[in-house]
């Protein structure tokens, strides 16, 4: 059985088959996860000097070079390697006084930072499993971001206190923009609530508690909230959606779960982000109080230390770039200004941002290639377990990294 | 796309002549969709020439018979992402393999129904399937619950 490093899921019950040393077979895991342990050894990265292919021996020094010579440096990426490098990541970040930022700037970091500082109650997946019965997709897809995570954690499978199966045992409520894949399973026993503006559903759910009648879905909410009481252990995951939604306004969301929870036990979980993101949150979560965009320097976090920002004011001088592919992701302007500064890129595969770096360092594929912990994204620790071992991998790199400040 | 008995009856004979050993041809169409019977059955349909049309249109409409499974379950990988909803909502995954399938994870049982190969749905032992044989159910639990249709029947 091995770890599929493909989403926060991070199913432990995948299965590979192996002929002649190349696997062969996946079992268990979804098309994405499969695709991770299928696709080993297409597009993977090599090592490189200004797109020269060189000795890795070469590219490391020179990458040492470029982290012992800058001042400005920021470190980011990091949301799908292991606890581990992420630690040593952090460590470098703190010794070189360093900018240091992951993808949950613009995923969902607030909604961890929100369990972490235990602004909401949150729980688990296995919890879950065993427990909810109402159970809230507040904008996002599960279908399409965490494939399994319906069949595996929430909705479909019997857990010990919830025995009979979706149709009687669990009741789902699906909140988004338009009718998504996941919106289709809200059948019987269900609801979906077509959002237009996620305030005025939560000030809905706000009115119905108080006695109300809401403004929107005047019989949806209130059958919701009664079918809360039923249960005793409901559960929202809130996803991208939600928080575009709301803008960063999330007082008023957090009023609601705090009131839907004098009447019943209603916990919050956070739904999509890469495998690793609230690993990387947590861990500066217990070191600096915050979970993204902190400097070490000035001690603090802002939302002009965010990875796109510090390109934007040209803060930084030299980017190291760890298992992510900003260029691909972000807009042009910022692309723009990333192949003006020294990159360093850390991947296993090649990337566009590997394209215009000074230096590529390639790496192994966490589960695959190499073990470690990651957390999920309902917090719990699981260890890896690879198929093969790469003797260079992102904890390696990132000590040899180390050695030179 | 699902075949009903009635398209397959327009496009008979419709003279009853129970050569096939049924006593209509209503009653044939549905055994040709159940597999019970197989279209050749129909002699007159073969042999007089003025059912060629007939004949030719029949036959592309039963086309999707030959990839279907005993059950009439259609399987379109294409479409299936491998979230595995109906592999745990499989009531015969829920009753033979409780602590496998049943609870959320990928088959512990020795042939399961269905099974997730290579990030997309195969179907493994369709003779376990509530649809299979003479005492059949018509279940159609995985179906419902797979939002990209990529699991269909041939009844509809």
């Amino acid at each position: 059985m091995h770890v599929c490093t493909g989403c926060s899921c991070l199913c432990d019950d995948v299965e590979v088959e192996l002929e002649d040393g190349v696997i062969s077979r996946v079992y268990n895991a979804c098309r994405r996860g499969a695709g991770i342990f299928l696709n080993l050894n297409s597009s993977r990265a090599s090592p490189s000097i200004d797109g020269e292919q060189v000795e890795l021996e070469r590219a490391l020094e020179k990458a040492q070079e470029l982290i012992q010579g800058s001042e400005n440096l920021v470190i980011y990426g990091l949301d799908t390697t292991t606890l581990e490098a992420q630690k040593l990541a952090i460590e470098l970040a703190e010794k070189k006084e360093a900018f240091i930022d992951d993808n949950s700037t613009f995923c969902l970091g607030d909604f961890v930072e929100m369990i972490l500082k235990k602004e909401v109650p949150s729980t688990t997946l296995e919890e879950v499993k065993d427990n909810a019965y109402v159970i809230f997709y507040w904008g996002t897809d599960p279908y399409h971001s965490l494939s399994r995570h319906l069949s595996k954690y929430t909705y479909y499978p019997r857990g010990a206190n919830r025995q009979r199966g979706y149709e009687e045992d669990r009741f789902l409520v699906v909140v988004d923009v338009r009718k998504t894949h996941t919106a289709k399973l809200a059948k019987k026993n269900a609801r979906f609530l077509k959002a237009g503006n996620d305030e005025e559903i939560i000030r809905g759910f706000i009115d119905a508690l108080e006695g109300r009648s809401p403004k929107i879905f005047q019989k949806d909410i209130p059958r919701i909230l009664k079918e809360m009481e039923k249960g005793k252990f409901n559960v929202i995951f809130g996803g991208l959606g939600l928080k575009y939604g709301l803008n960063g306004n999330y007082d008023l969301f957090k009023e609601m779960i705090e009131r839907m929870n004098e009447k019943s036990e209603v916990y919050f979980l956070p739904a999509g982000c890469h495998p690793n993101m609230r690993g990387f949150n947590e861990l500066l979560f217990e070191k600096t109080g915050h979970v993204n965009r902190y400097s070490f320097r000035e001690k603090r976090s802002s939302d002009d230390f965010a990875f796109h920002r510090l390109l934007e004011s040209d803060s930084v001088d030299t980017a190291l770039i760890v298992g992510s592919d900003p260029l691909n992701s972000l807009p042009l302007e910022y692309a723009k200004k990333l192949a003006e500064t020294n990159t360093i890129v850390v991947d296993p595969r090649e990337t566009f941002t590997g394209r215009i770096a000074k230096v590529v360092l390639p790496s192994a594929i966490s589960g695959v290639e190499s073990g470690g912990t990651m957390v999920g994204a309902d917090g719990t620790r699981i260890e890896l377990k690879q198929v093969f071992e790469k003797e260079i991998n992102d904890e390696y790199i990132l000590k040899k990294l180390l050695e030179v400040v | 796309m699902p075949i009903t008995p009635m398209e397959v009856y327009k496009l008979l004979p419709k003279t009853n002549c129970k050569k096939c050993g049924e006593q209509t041809c209503m009653a044939f169409a549905f055994k040709v969709i159940n597999r019970e019977k197989q279209i050749e059955e129909c002699t007159p349909l073969f042999e007089e020439g003025k059912y060629a049309k007939q004949k030719e249109k029949l036959l592309e409409l039963l086309e999707p018979l030959k990839e279907a499974t005993e059950t009439g379950l259609i399987v379109d990988e294409e479409k299936c992402t491998g979230c595995a909803n109906c592999i745990v909502v499989c009531p015969v995954h829920a009753s033979e393999d409780p602590h496998g399938s049943g609870s959320g994870y990928g088959p512990k049982m020795e042939d399961p129904i269905y099974r997730l190969e290579d990030g997309v749905l195969k179907i493994i032992n369709v003779k376990k399937c509530r649809r299979y044989g003479k005492n059949r159910i018509l279940c159609v639990a995985c179906r419902e619950n797979c939002p990209s249709d990529a699991i269909s029947f041939l009844e509809g």
